[in-house]
Order: C-alpha cells, then structure tokens, then sequence
C-alpha cells in the first residue's frame, strides 16, 4: 500500500506537468482537446492524491513504523481519533494533505463551473496544476511522507501531547481549507489576466470561493485561539507568535477583499485593487507556510527545520512574479467604469476601510519580520512580541471598528446632510452614552472604553438597519414581524449576513478589550489550604486545595490536583487541573508532562486554575490562578461570525446583483453611464 | 537523571502489568503494577505523591514577592531566553517544564533585593543579553522604524486615498455641471424635473 501511495504521488507529479502545459496552451491555441486534457488532469491528480493520501492513513492506521513519518507522529497506543490526525501533524502529511485539498477544490471549481468561463477555464485548470505540482514536488523531493527507515521500531514517537485535543484535531484543517481555498480565486485571477477577460465575470466565479476560504480561515483562527486557551495553559489566546500572525494576514487581506469588490460589482471600480488583493492572498498563504517549514523565524508553531523552506521560498517569488506581472501587463485593460463622487459616500467608506485592514497587515507582517530586519540592518536581534503589537494595532483595530459601523449606513455615491443626520442620531446617541456609563462606573482602561463605546455605535447601526428593513417590509407587504424580518435576511444574505459577521467583530473586540482587565496569582497550598481571589467585578472565588491523586488513564498517567471553589460564600464548582504523563505502549514516556487547565467559563469571566507542579513531590501544591474577562465572547464572536458567514454563503437563487451581471457582460452599460 | 530513572521504574512496571495479563501492549491498560501499588500503598498522612515525577518538576513554595505587582511588571517586559516566544512571567506560570524562566525569576529578585530600580534591572538585562531579552523593541533608534512605519503607512495611505477620492469627486462634479448645462440647454424629451428624480431613482434601484 505504501508503494502505491509513493508511486501515485509521482504520477501525480508528472500529470500535474503535463497538465499545466496542456493548459496553457489550449488557452493559447482555444483547442477545445487539449482543454478537456487539462481538466481531466485535475480529476486524475485528485484521484492519485486520494490514493496517496489513503496509503499513508493506512500506514498510520496499522502502525507500519517502517515509514518515518508513522513512526514519528505515532504510536500504538495512540487513540485512533488522534492517529488520524496525525496525517497533517507533520510537515510530510501536511504537504499532502496541501495538495489533495488543492486538488479537490480545483476538481469541485471545475465541476461547478462546467460550461461556463469557458475562456477562463484552461488558465484556471493550469494554475492549479502548477500549484499542485509544487506541491507535490516539494513532497517527493524534499519532504516524501513514505520515506522509510533502515529498520523498524516496535513502537512510534507517539503525538505531541499538546496535540492531543480535540480543538487541534479540527483546527489544522480549517487553516489548510483557507489556504488552499485561496488558491481558486487565485487561479481565476490569474485565467482573467492571462486572458485579458477582465469583466466582473471572474469575480462572479470566485465570490463563494473567497467567502468560503475566509470562513474557513476565520474558523481556523478561532479555533487556533480556543486550543491554545484550553490546552497550553498560558491564560491567554492569542500571543502574535509568527504562526499566528502568518494565519491572519490573508484573514486582513481576504476582508478587504470582500469589501471592495463590492465596489468593483456595483460600481466598475478597484478592479486594479481587486486583483492586487486576491494575489496578495494568496501569496500571504504561501508565506505563512514558508514561515513555519523554513524556520527563518523562531516560533512555537515551527516544523523540523529542513530545505522544503527553499522549495516555498522559490514558489513565492515564482507566484509574485507571475501574479504582480500579468497585472502590470493589463494595467491599462483595468481602468475603473465610474468615478468617486464624494468623500462621504459608501465607496470613500470602503476604501478607507480597505486602507485600515491592509495597514494592520503591514504592521502585523513588519512586526513579524522585524526581527530580520533589525539583524540585517544593525546587526542586533530585537524581539517583537505582544506589547509591540498591542500597541500598535489596538489603535488601528478601534479605527476599523469606527468604520465597520459608518461603512453600511452611508449612501452609495454620495450622502446628504440628511441622509447622515437619519442613519448616525441613534448610533451616536448609543456610543455617547455607553462612554460616559462606563465612565462614570469609573471604567480604568481608556482603550476599553473606546472599545466599547464603538462596539455600542456598530450594534446600533447593525440594529437599526435590521429593525428599518423589517419595518419596511412589514409595512409595504402587511408581513408579520418574523415572516417580515426573515424575508429580508433571506432577499438579500449578503448585506444581512454581512451585518450579522459585523455582530461577531463587535463582539470579539468586546472580549479583547476584556483582556485589559485579566489577573493572575499564583499560590502554594497544602490539603484543606484556602485562598481568596477578587474578580474585576467584585466577585470573591475562596478556593480549597482538595488533594492530588495519580492514576492511569488511556495511553498517559495522570496527576489531577483538585480544589473547590466557593464564589461570594456560595459553592461554585469543584474544578481538576491535571498533569499527564503520556507514554507510548512499552510504558516510556513520549514527552515532558503536559498541564490540563481547569476552567469554569461564563458570560462575564472565566476561572482558569493550572496546577504547576507540586513542592518536593507532597500533595502542597502550587497554582497559578487566572480571571479572564470576557472571554466567553471570543468563542461566541466566533461562532456569530461564522453564522453571519454562512448566511452570506448561502446560495440565492438571484445570483450576482443586476449591475454586477451587467459588468459581466463586455459591453458594461454603466461604463457608458458613469462617465 | 532522576526523572529518567523514575520514569525507567514507571516503564518497568507497566510492561511487567502487560505482560502478567498476558497482553499485547495497548492503550488503556488501567490494572498496571502501577496501579496495584498505588492501591497498596496510599499516600501517608503528609501526602506523598507515588510518583513524584509524573507531576512534573517539582516547585519551590510561592511567596508573597512572586506576586507583586513590581516583579510580575518587570517580568513581562523580560524575554524568557528559552526560545519560547513568551516573558519571564508567562513563561515560568505556564511551561512547568522550562527551567530558564524560574532562574531568569531569581535574578530579577535578586536583583530588587540589591536595592536596584525597575530600570536598573531592565539595563543589567540588557547588558547581559543584549536588546533581544526585551518583549519589545526599545523606543529608540532604528526600533522606531518598528513603531512608525505602520503609521507612516497609515498616512501615506490616508493621504493618497484622500487625494484620489478628492480628484475624483471635483472630475465627477464637473461632469455633473457640464451635464446639467446640456440638459438646460436640451431638455431630455421634455424631462420634468419630478420625471429626472424618478429617473435617477429607478437608475440607482437599477444599480443597487
């Protein structure tokens, strides 16, 4: 089974070259043959990839720890719900796993799209051949997931014990589906610039594929933030590591992205933009994964270092080159159908909007980089962690939520005096008093209060534009209030689900500005020990040190310290934190003990109890003890903001907008109008 | 060396439960030696762990001064030199298996104790780590560039938006007034102004 996964991959690679030739050419030559040829290479890769990626489960699945890869990520007593995930916990699977994802969505692009783009189509199954080939090149040259070893171990290495959680189990695949699903509107880019068939018609194609991919990328985010909360025990979420950073750079870029091309459909303009923004995804994509294969950056993300950070490094060039010089060639075929009519209008919104999200691009990737850069300037390693971050992006991510909430309420074109008096009364009405309550509750931190004070003005335009559009229907149609309120949502998902994802920022901003108010104590207590800890709002958790017991547990030995808590003299919980020991099947241990977080989670805080350790191996054990505000509004943010995601994803059966249909067509009407 | 030797015992054990059970070996094999000796031999009355080193390195008692305010502040301006990515603070209440982060503690203590300043301690840090040992760049020099471009990027970026929209409005008014002079001058099809604002009604519903 192992050979046949090797030799798929292979084939693999030379059907990936001959389909990106054949590709490209029957672009060139419109031989309809050769076309059919390209896109049957993409049904073949997938099946190939598929039996690749069947052999190395196998593998996995039977412990044949004669492959490396099984070896390392694997051991007999692993659960099997973990050593299926063990297919993408290193850099071979994942590679793999990279390039049959590629390929299924490249498959499932060309599928929906059958008939239609049919001068695109060729360039599209192209690109993604040549993605998938370097791919699956970088496997069987550098980084082969069927690598075998000189002998062959009784047992694995077993999974890293962090990885040993359900959110890492879901987590990874989301980031890989948002990052190669980046690929087919890159793809589509590329097949229009190539093409020269720069109408909105691409941009019809690609619409659910750049939705999509920042869902997933936002999923992945989130649950990259839930794991790290859960599992690594640092009391926190998000730590601007490198990794980090790498996953939410084309999350900023996507963003913009789905704002503006709003502008290209309705209006013909940023088309320039547009295209700069789908490229530059994408190759933030692709920097993300050579940050963490080529080690350039210290993270605690990274793979084994090895030369597949070249193979990216070569890649990314090759993708700018080629993405930033076709859009150079049909610069001139790029010039915008309408023109701005004024700074007070929703397109103005928009591009200040677009502005905001990219410089908080720019500083996350300068941050991240400027380690390198301080190096090869001066000479001296600087570090750039959280405080840098904090304080440069906190101001700029107050901006957006300013302009999150002005955006949708401004009219297109150019807004009245009137028009701004009607939409901002309520909404500035809200932010001014939620700032002066908070004030006057004497509120310490002044970013939160600007946080929060924003948060109210954005729910406030998010409501108000859900309770006119109801009323409005409720009025013309004589609809009942749900009926009303339904129909809006489901006549136009886009607008609505996009309010809805507003609601999810509004409410993780809410949790960050939380953060501000977090506490740690850290204490040693011995059976029977208490200690008092006060919470931001006044609440005392008397928490009593149980004991410690040790016991065996599936494939780890485990040491559970376990308190009870009180809150406000009344009993509130009895939470376990553990050690675990976890050992392969001959009893070694595989790794260092990992910590098991003890958390009682509610609306307005969380107690986050880590046992650290014990002193001089007796049942005195030392604690560090978190209060966490807010956080509960991360994961709910999150999970509101892929609500709001799918409801814009939902298919309707209007398609595209009448304008953005018209753009589609080479002649644009608007084109004749707007001048 | 302890630790080896210990978990040496925790393997011995457990492969000698597998095999009394005549098993092969697998997860979950919860009746181990191991477990028989807990059982047989519970904790004593000052609560001695079996197996100390299952729970990880052992911890020193935590003080009133691990706590302060001062210490935790300084701390989480102090780059744990671990190669974790997080301060001292994080580093040493979180990776229980660091050893770097409770030393880089100690120093800072015993640093305070020496009567040094919070500055002070920052300085000594640097001069003996050198710049990186900070969680962030210091203000000055070329680190300012860190601070600065994004804004710098920020401006520019405002103003050329700010421009281009600016330009593009007065092109567009322009047009607008050389526009509405034509339509003076040739009423469409003798356009009221209501049937104009009709029309430019149903041409943005149109666009929407």
């Amino acid at each position: 089974m192992t050979e046949l996964g090797n030799i798929a991959l292979w084939i693999a690679l030379l059907i990936a070259l001959w389909g990106s030739a054949v590709a490209f050419m029957a672009g060139r030559t419109h031989r309809a043959d050769l076309g059919r040829s390209a896109e049957r290479s993409i049904f073949a890769l997938w099946g190939l990839l598929v039996i690749a990626s069947a052999a190395l489960m196998h593998a996995l699945l039977t412990h044949d720890f004669n492959i490396e890869y099984v070896a390392a990520y694997t051991s007999r007593n692993l659960p099997v719900f973990y050593t299926w995930s063990a297919f993408y916990a290193g850099q071979k699977g994942s590679l793999l796993l990279w390039a049959l994802v590629v390929t299924t969505f490249g498959a499932i692009a060309l599928l929906v799209n059958r008939g239609k783009y049919q001068e695109l189509t060729p360039y599209v199954a192209g690109t993604i051949c040549v993605i998938a080939a370097f791919f699956i090149a970088t496997m069987v040259f550098a980084s082969n997931p069927f690598e075998r070893l000189g002998f062959t171990p009784p047992d694995g290495r077993g999974l890293n014990p962090q990885l040993q959680n359900p959110g890492m189990v879901i987590h990874p695949p989301m980031l890989y589906l948002g990052y190669t699903s980046i690929s087919i509107p890159f793809a589509f880019a590329v097949a229009a610039l190539v093409s020269g068939k720069l109408d909105t018609g691409w941009l019809h194609a690609i619409r659910r594929w750049t939705l999509l991919s920042w869902l997933f990328l936002s999923c992945g985010i989130v649950l990259g933030m839930w794991w790290a909360y859960v599992e690594l025990g640092w009391g926190g979420y998000w730590a601007w590591d490198p990794v980090e950073n790498a996953s939410f750079l084309p999350w900023l870029t996507m963003t913009a992205f789905l704002h503006s091309v709003m502008i290209q459909e309705k209006r013909g303009m940023l088309k320039k933009w547009n295209i700069g923004l789908v490229v530059g995804s994408f190759l933030l994509s692709i920097f993300g994964t050579f940050l963490t294969r080529s080690g350039v950056i210290s993270s605690v993300h990274s793979f084994a270092q090895s030369n597949v950070g070249y193979f990216f490094l070569f890649f990314l060039i090759f993708a700018a080159l080629v993405g930033f010089g076709l859009l150079w060639y049909r610069w001139p075929m790029l010039q915008a159908e309408a023109r701005l009519e004024s700074m007070v209008s929703r397109e103005a919104a928009f591009l200040f909007n677009n502005l905001i999200l990219i410089v908080i691009a720019f500083a996350v990737l300068w941050g991240t980089l400027f380690p390198i850069i301080s190096e090869a300037v001066r000479g001296t390693k600087v570090t750039v962690g959280p405080p840098f971050f904090n304080q440069v992006n906190i101001p700029l991510g107050l901006f957006l939520l300013l302009l999150t909430g002005i955006g949708p309420l401004i009219a297109w074109r150019r807004a009245s005096t009137a028009n701004l008096r009607r939409q901002f009364l309520v909404p500035t009405g809200a932010m001014v008093v939620t700032a002066a309550a908070l004030a006057a509750i004497r509120m310490s931190d002044a970013w939160s209060i600007v946080a929060y004070a924003l948060g109210a003005f954005v729910t406030a335009t998010v409501v108000q534009e859900f309770v006119r559009g109801t009323g409005a229907r409720h009025r013309l149609h004589g609809e009942n209030w749900a009926l009303a309120f339904f129909r809006l949502v489901g006549r136009n998902r886009r607008r609505y689900g996009g309010y809805v994802v507003h609601l999810g920022m509004v409410m993780l901003f809410a949790a960050f500005a939380g953060l501000a108010f977090k506490s740690d104590t850290e204490v040693t207590l011995k059976p029977g020990q208490s200690v008092d800890v006060r919470s931001p709002y006044g609440h005392v958790y008397h928490i009593t040190h149980q004991g410690i017991s040790q016991y065996e547990e599936l494939n780890r030995f485990v040491t559970a310290a376990s308190v009870d808590v009180q809150k406000d003299g009344k009993y509130f919980a009895t939470m376990k934190s553990e050690k675990r020991q976890y050992l392969d099947s001959m009893g070694q241990p595989t790794a260092e003990p990992a910590t098991e977080v003890a958390i009682r989670s509610d609306l307005r805080e969380d107690l986050y109890i880590v046992f650290a350790g014990a002193v001089k191996g007796t049942e005195q054990a030392v604690y560090r003890i978190t209060i966490n505000p807010l956080v509960w509004w991360v994961w709910y943010g999150g999970l509101v903001l892929a609500f709001g995601g799918l409801i814009t994803l939902w298919p309707t059966a209007q398609g595209p907008t009448p304008a953005s249909r018209r753009r589609a067509e080479p002649a644009g009407y608007v084109a004749q109008v707007g001048a | 060396m302890w630790r080896k030797s210990a978990l040496s015992f925790l393997a011995l054990a457990l492969t000698a439960a597998s095999l009394a059970a005549q098993t092969p070996p697998s997860g979950g094999a919860r009746d181990s030696a191991l477990s028989q000796r807990l059982k047989a031999r519970p904790g004593d009355s000052l609560g001695r762990l079996e197996v100390p080193e299952a729970a990880g390195r052992a911890q020193p008692v935590v003080t009133a001064r691990d706590n302060s305010e001062l210490i935790k502040a300084l701390e989480h301006k102090i780059h744990c030199t671990c190669g974790c990515n997080l301060d001292v603070f994080t580093c040493r209440t979180t990776d229980f298996t660091c050893t770097t982060s409770p030393a880089m503690h100690q120093l800072v203590l015993a640093r305070i104790d020496s009567g040094m300043t919070e500055a002070q301690v920052l300085d000594a840090f640097q001069k003996q780590y050198g710049e990186m040992i900070f969680m962030a760049p210091l203000k000055r020099g070329f680190n300012w560039a860190a601070y600065l471009m994004p804004f710098i990027g920020l401006g520019v970026g405002l103003g050329l938006v700010v421009g281009v929209v600016r330009r593009l409005a007065r092109q567009s008014a322009r047009v607008r007034a050389t526009a509405a002079e034509a339509a003076e001058a040739a009423p469409v099809a003798g356009a009221t102004p209501e049937e104009m604002e009709q029309l430019k009604g149903e041409l943005e519903r149109f666009e929407a």
